[in-house]
């Protein structure tokens, strides 16, 4: 008697495959965002064609060749903006940013400051492993102050940046933290975040053995507890804040906050309104004799 | 009767602007080419500002005269900074009574003749009933009249101009009224002969450089624009965002240059056409996106508005000082293109081949331009639309090519002129990475050596594909191809404008002159410059930068050094009179090298 297989969520998952071989350390969080990112594509129903994900450069950006899908790495620090102006040019193609740390609270922090504000139909995931890793493991402003590092061999001097405090005071539309040790979880958030109306802000907290010897492995999985299971309603952003900013204890992941009554930025453009295409679709020779008159 | 000139100084936020749009727009209505031109210093109100208007019929004219045949000031630091600038016979138009002019002043104005004449704006308002801000038509009025013009002309204009204060209508129409009156011989009377009208003119544009290139740039199917103010680019962006209602652009004022050029650079990634525009400083920012542009074969164009640098520079002046920088800028090897506007004109033609160029050989294209061509006002006939193409790319697969797409397409090194095939995001086929590192044919990041060589091979190919294609510079000159050549002139950028008006000097009757332009910069082209430097006739470089960039860059190309130069760099355009002055010394000067440096005189300064 032969058992009946179902491979068709297989073949999906697969399509996201590609050759090239990872290259991160051993133990590395980006493996588990890796699949996790994967996997949500898949659930959701895209096949690679269909998506574009982009790339800053870091640790996390060596993940451009390890997977299909339309695909950009660009420079360090700023792919937000290349993620809205790609968006912004064909709004059928969910686009998906992913950044380290050191490039959206150091070198692109402005960028991150006005996507938020924008309200770009973006998903952002921050590989938050608070440290430079590429660069062999300098501190970041989301490294523990006092934390010896490359570069800090005393200890970091500066304040750490409260991130989550920095991100909820800009009224942003979707926050969520996930753990690359869990990745159902991350599934769930990432296909919450794809499909959310404006700027999605994934904060994916990462092991990074080599270089981040404090918020380790160990340490996020004592300390990561699921606030959706625990009934926290994601439309309270005073205890979503709260949630995402009082970690000493636990540190809350999930969905916090979401707010779909905000229009994103693209439908917030008077020119676009009732527009059928996309400005991909709509480059052609334009008629310009109207415009001539005003100079006559 | 050939061109003449007015100028209205006062200070910013006076109404010069206003005076000088009436007038301009009036002039051109009334069958005039008219040229406009704008100083004015960094800051909103107060500080010493002028708009000057030449005008001429019987040909075009894209210049300024630094001598005037007519002044109007509205304050008095137009009475005591701008007499010099007047030519013989010239005529002083102020409102400020009682005025006792310096006894130097005195001299200056009987030994050229000049007429003052105050037009009492203040009382004249007051009888009316009418705000200050009425003055402007009063004095427009006024000078209308002066020039001889028809007043039913004049009370359309206005009565277009404040169609929307329909209450201060009647005002305006009895300020009309009473400059006319004013202008009646019993007030002494001042006129300025001009030449004929020709009807010509009458239907043709009115329009900054910046506003013909937003047009072109909408003409080219560009459907998303970002930008970050900055002197002399804003003018685009605001004019492309005061048009988005009617184009249906996606606009967006970003929150910084890199941003910016990251935003157009992703959504030309993505397959539409964005333009983004900056000046030196912001151009500075934008090179790592250049840069990245280069190595991920992305095509994208940027507009570089000069202005003087270093730093900050001279905010509001003109320059072009930055070929080296639109040449050079970004770290690596990389092919790019670099073109120049010059008027109105080609402000306009150059961005859909900008984009053509672009696309085709999917890499950066920087559209140079400068405040001179940003800002002033040009008389332009109203655009051929018909001979525009939209070209998107001889690589950009089509529809039945895309099943067949191998990742590998997407970088293939093997093709033949460097350009491979090309696909969008969204598109149903085989997906690649727009890659920053070093990569594969399929974009996946290889460090190998032999990769590195074939993939720089694969883009430099495309810069001499891409210069196999450029025209060589345009000539213009004498209508006898037969007569020797007396001097070769070589330039780029808005120095052709006025260039080609002073060659039409009756100075120059007899003489052949050439005047090779560069529109396309880079690669550059030399044989023809050569080919014409080989004969043996003088060479004379025409530059707005210290330097000589375009000198420089030709010797660097193919060792041809000239040996004259007249070059300017105090933030001035060159004017007519000055430039024809100064070439023809250079004519008729025996020697084997030369540099002139021209600058402005001091009522220049404002
Ligand atoms: C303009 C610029 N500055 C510096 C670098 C070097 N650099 C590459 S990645 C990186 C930081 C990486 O840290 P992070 O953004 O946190 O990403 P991670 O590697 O930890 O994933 C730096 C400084 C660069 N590529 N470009």
């Amino acid at each position: 008697m032969s058992i009946q297989l179902d491979t068709t969520a297989v073949e999906k998952m697969k399509s996201f495959h590609c050759e090239t071989k990872c290259t991160w350390c051993d133990g590395c969080g980006d493996y588990g965002i890796w699949t996790a990112i994967k996997r949500a594509l898949s659930e959701l129903g895209y096949s690679p064609w269909q998506v574009l994900l982009c790339y800053d450069v870091g640790c996390h950006g060596n993940m451009s060749d390890k997977l299909n899908g339309y695909r950009f790495h660009g420079l360090h620090g700023r792919v937000l903006p290349f993620a809205a102006g790609a968006k912004l040019a064909n709004m059928n193609v969910p686009v998906i940013a992913h950044g380290g740390d050191g490039a959206s609270f150091s070198e692109g922090v402005g960028h991150l400051v006005h996507s938020i504000r924008s309200q770009y139909p973006v998903t952002f995931i921050l590989h938050n492993n608070a440290n430079y890793g590429l660069t062999t493991g300098q501190a970041s402003s989301l490294t523990w102050q006092g934390q010896p590092m490359n570069t800090n061999p005393n200890g970091m001097a500066e304040q750490t940046l409260p991130s989550m405090d920095f991100v909820f005071s800009l009224q942003p539309t979707f926050v969520a933290r996930g753990f690359s040790g869990n990745i159902p979880q991350m599934v769930e958030i990432l296909k919450a975040a794809i499909q959310h109306r404006g700027f999605a802000f994934v904060d994916m907290l990462q092991a990074c053995p080599t270089y981040n010897h404090f918020a380790t492995h160990e340490y996020l999985l004592s300390k990561c507890y699921d606030a959706n299971a625990e009934g926290h309603d994601v439309k309270d952003f005073e205890k979503a804040r709260y949630l995402a900013t009082h970690n000493a204890d636990r540190i809350a992941t999930g969905i916090l906050y979401q707010n779909e009554d905000i229009p994103n930025f693209y439908e917030r453009l008077v020119p676009r309104q009732g527009k059928k295409t996309q400005a991909v679709d709509e480059v052609e020779k334009v008629d310009i004799s109207e415009l001539m008159k005003e100079f006559i | 009767m050939s061109r003449v000139s007015l100028k209205i100084v006062g200070a910013s936020g006076q109404g010069i602007n206003s005076v000088g749009e009436i007038l301009a727009k009036g002039l051109k209505r009334a069958g005039y080419c008219v040229f406009g031109y704008r100083e004015y210093p960094s800051l909103i109100k107060g500080g010493h500002a002028s708009y000057q208007l030449d005008i001429e019929s019987a040909h075009a004219i894209e210049s300024s005269e630094l001598q005037v045949h007519a002044l109007i000031t509205l304050n008095h630091h137009g009475l005591e900074l701008n007499l010099q600038d007047l030519k013989e016979n010239g005529i002083v138009v102020h409102q400020t009574p009682n005025w006792l002019l310096k006894p130097e002043e005195a001299a200056l104005v009987r030994q050229r003749n000049i007429k003052l004449i105050e037009l009492p704006v203040d009382s004249i308002l007051a009888r009316l009933g009418a705000k200050p801000i009425l003055g402007n038509v009063l004095i427009a009025a006024y000078m209308w009249a002066v020039l001889g013009q028809d007043k039913e002309l004049l009370k359309t204009m206005v009565g277009e101009r404040f169609a929307k204060k329909k209450d201060l209508l009647e005002l305006n129409m009895q300020c009309i009224e009473e400059g006319f009156a004013y202008a009646d011989p019993a007030h002494g009377k001042l006129s300025i002969a001009v030449p004929e009208p020709r009807d010509i003119w009458k239907d043709h544009l009115l329009l900054r450089g910046s506003e013909a290139m937003g047009m072109g740039a909408v003409h080219a199917g560009v459907r998303l624009y970002a930008g970050y103010p900055m002197t002399p680019s804003s003018p685009l962006l605001t004019y492309i965002a005061d048009v988005q209602n009617k184009t249906g652009m996606v606009i967006k004022q970003a929150e910084d240059e890199i941003t910016a050029a990251q935003m157009v650079s992703g959504a030309m990634f993505m397959g539409t056409r964005a333009l983004t525009a900056t000046s030196g400083g912001g151009f500075d920012l934008m090179s790592e996106t250049l840069s990245l542009n280069g190595i991920t074969e992305n095509p994208t164009v940027f507009v570089l508005a000069q202005r003087p640098g270093p730093a900050t520079g001279l905010p509001t002046w003109t320059a072009q000082g930055d070929l080296m920088l639109a040449v050079h800028t970004a770290h690596g090897e990389f092919p790019r293109c670099v073109v120049s506007t010059s008027n109105a004109q080609d402000s306009f033609e150059l961005m859909p081949i900008a984009f053509n160029i672009a696309e085709e050989f999917q890499m950066s294209v920087i559209v140079m331009t400068d405040k001179q061509i940003a800002e002033a006002l040009y008389t332009q006939a109203p655009f051929d639309q018909e001979k525009t193409q939209v070209l998107r790319g001889s690589r950009l697969a089509s529809e039945d090519q895309l099943p067949a797409l191998k990742p590998t397409d997407r970088y293939d090194a093997s093709a033949v002129d460097g350009v491979s095939l090309r696909w969008l995001p969204g598109q149903k086929a085989a997906t690649f990475a727009g890659q920053g590192d070093e990569h594969t044919a399929a974009g996946s990041v290889d460090e190998s050596a032999h990769n590195a060589v074939s993939q720089m091979e694969k883009r430099m190919r495309k810069h001499e594909a891409l210069k196999a294609t450029l025209p060589e510079p345009d000539i213009y000159g004498d209508a006898d191809p037969n007569a020797p050549i007396d001097i070769v002139l070589v330039g780029w950028g808005s120095t052709k404008s006025v260039i080609i008006d002073v060659l039409r000097d009756p100075l120059f009757a007899g003489k052949r002159i050439d005047y090779v332009h560069y529109t396309y910069l880079w690669p550059l082209k030399t044989e023809l410059l050569e080919k014409l430097a080989a004969s043996g006739r003088k060479v004379l470089l025409i530059e707005g930068n210290f330097q000589a960039q375009l000198g420089k860059l030709i010797m660097q190309e193919c060792g041809l050094k000239i040996p004259h130069h007249i070059v300017k760099y105090d933030g001035r355009p060159f004017f007519y009179d000055e430039l024809r002055d100064a070439l023809r010394t250079v004519i008729t000067s025996d020697a084997s090298s030369s540099r002139t440096v021209l600058e402005t005189p001091v009522t220049h300064h404002p």
